[in-house]
């Protein structure tokens, strides 16, 4: 009987040992394509040095005109929100030296082209703060009740056929939108118009609004500062290996 | 369990000895450049992947590797040359083609920003 487990073993043994070596005179044959992972540097938007004087003024808000209508805007105030999150992420992540803007400062038009050729308004402040970059453009945040009946797919486990019903979906979507507008604080021309998009669906019709912009805020945190410094950017490709 | 043994190592050895029989192939060189690479020396895998192409100048996934290689290091108007060429090569494999729109994607944002072509050359 002992003998009879031992020729086993050694059996499975040798069993264990030919896999392998079919495994090894494989290997060279195997056609291989493997997947590696780079980070690939994106250069900042704006030709800068890195230790310029930068004011950040007032944006126009775009959605201004709706919250008297939308209750869920009258909770968030989107220029001191929006003015935080920027000032903190440059000073945290940039060496730009961010100087203050007049608190009573106000834009000379709410609309954005014209903004952008406000030349004369831009020197002026350029010269007041001693900045030498001024930002500003627009900001537009909207939450749309995405509630709704969707189709879905379902396996009756009657007949273990497949159905299709309806489902009535709570959900709540973020949008948010940002123009830049960049201004040289010596000439007041316009050096860059940026856009930034970011559209994020939470489950549940009472989603919250401040939470909700934080969450497009983040998403876009990559792109706004790669405006003033470069980034990393994670990128995939395919390596053959044999 | 020793006869186990000695078959193991007589496999070994022989896979050994086939590689090394076979370093002068371009084969060898992807192959072990790939693995270098994996472990982030790309510098060693891009000397591998040229060594290969001089095996072989045609051979696109000598070409595919090396632009990847170069992308690596930084250098994305080298990159972009292997890549066309690579392409160029093979049009039809999958793996090439999809380097090469990934690689044209972040290139034409990345030139965008400087307004020139950039990076190594």
């Amino acid at each position: 009987m002992a003998r009879n487990v031992r020729r086993g073993s050694g059996r499975l043994v040798r069993v264990i040992a030919l896999a392998l070596v079919c495994a090894l005179a494989a290997l060279p044959s195997f056609a291989g394509v493997a997947q590696v992972k780079l980070k690939l540097p994106l250069k900042p938007r704006l030709p800068l040095r890195g230790n310029e004087r930068i004011a950040l003024a007032p944006f126009v808000i775009a959605t201004e005109a709706e919250k008297a209508r939308d209750k869920r805007l009258q909770n968030v105030d989107l220029q001191a929100e929006f003015q935080r999150f920027l000032k903190k992420q440059i000073e945290k992540k940039t060496k730009l030296e961010i100087v203050s803007v007049p608190p009573e400062l106000k834009l000379p038009t709410q609309n954005l082209s014209e903004l952008g050729r406000s030349t004369e308004f831009w020197r002026a402040l350029g010269a007041q703060t001693g900045a030498e970059i001024l930002v500003s453009g627009s900001l537009e945040f909207r939450v749309e009740d995405r509630s709704g009946y969707k189709t879905e797919e379902y396996v009756s486990p009657i007949d273990s056929r497949t159905y299709y019903r309806q489902v009535y979906v709570e959900q709540t979507g973020f949008l948010f939108d940002i123009v830049f507008l960049v201004f040289d604080g010596r000439s007041g021309e316009k050096i860059l118009q940026d856009e930034f998009k970011d559209f994020r669906q939470t489950g549940g019709r009472r989603a919250d609004e401040l939470q909700g912009l934080f969450e497009n805020l983040f998403s876009l945190e990559n792109q706004i500062l790669n405006l003033f410094v470069a980034r990393d950017r994670d990128a995939e490709r395919y390596l053959f290996t044999d | 369990m020793k006869k186990a043994a000695l078959v193991l190592g007589a496999a070994l050895v022989a896979a050994g000895c086939s590689s090394y029989a076979r370093t002068e192939k371009a084969q060898t060189q992807i192959s072990f450049g790939s693995v270098v690479a994996r472990r982030g020396l790309w510098r060693e895998a891009a000397f591998r992947f040229e060594k290969a192409i001089e095996k072989e100048p045609n051979n696109a996934r000598a070409h595919n590797n090396l632009a990847v290689a170069l992308e690596a290091g930084g250098e994305f108007a080298k990159a972009l040359a292997e890549y066309k060429r690579a392409l160029e090569l093979d049009p039809n494999d999958t793996y090439i083609r999809r380097n090469y729109a990934r690689f044209a994607e972040f290139y034409t944002s990345y030139t965008r920003t400087t307004g020139k072509a950039t990076g190594g050359s």
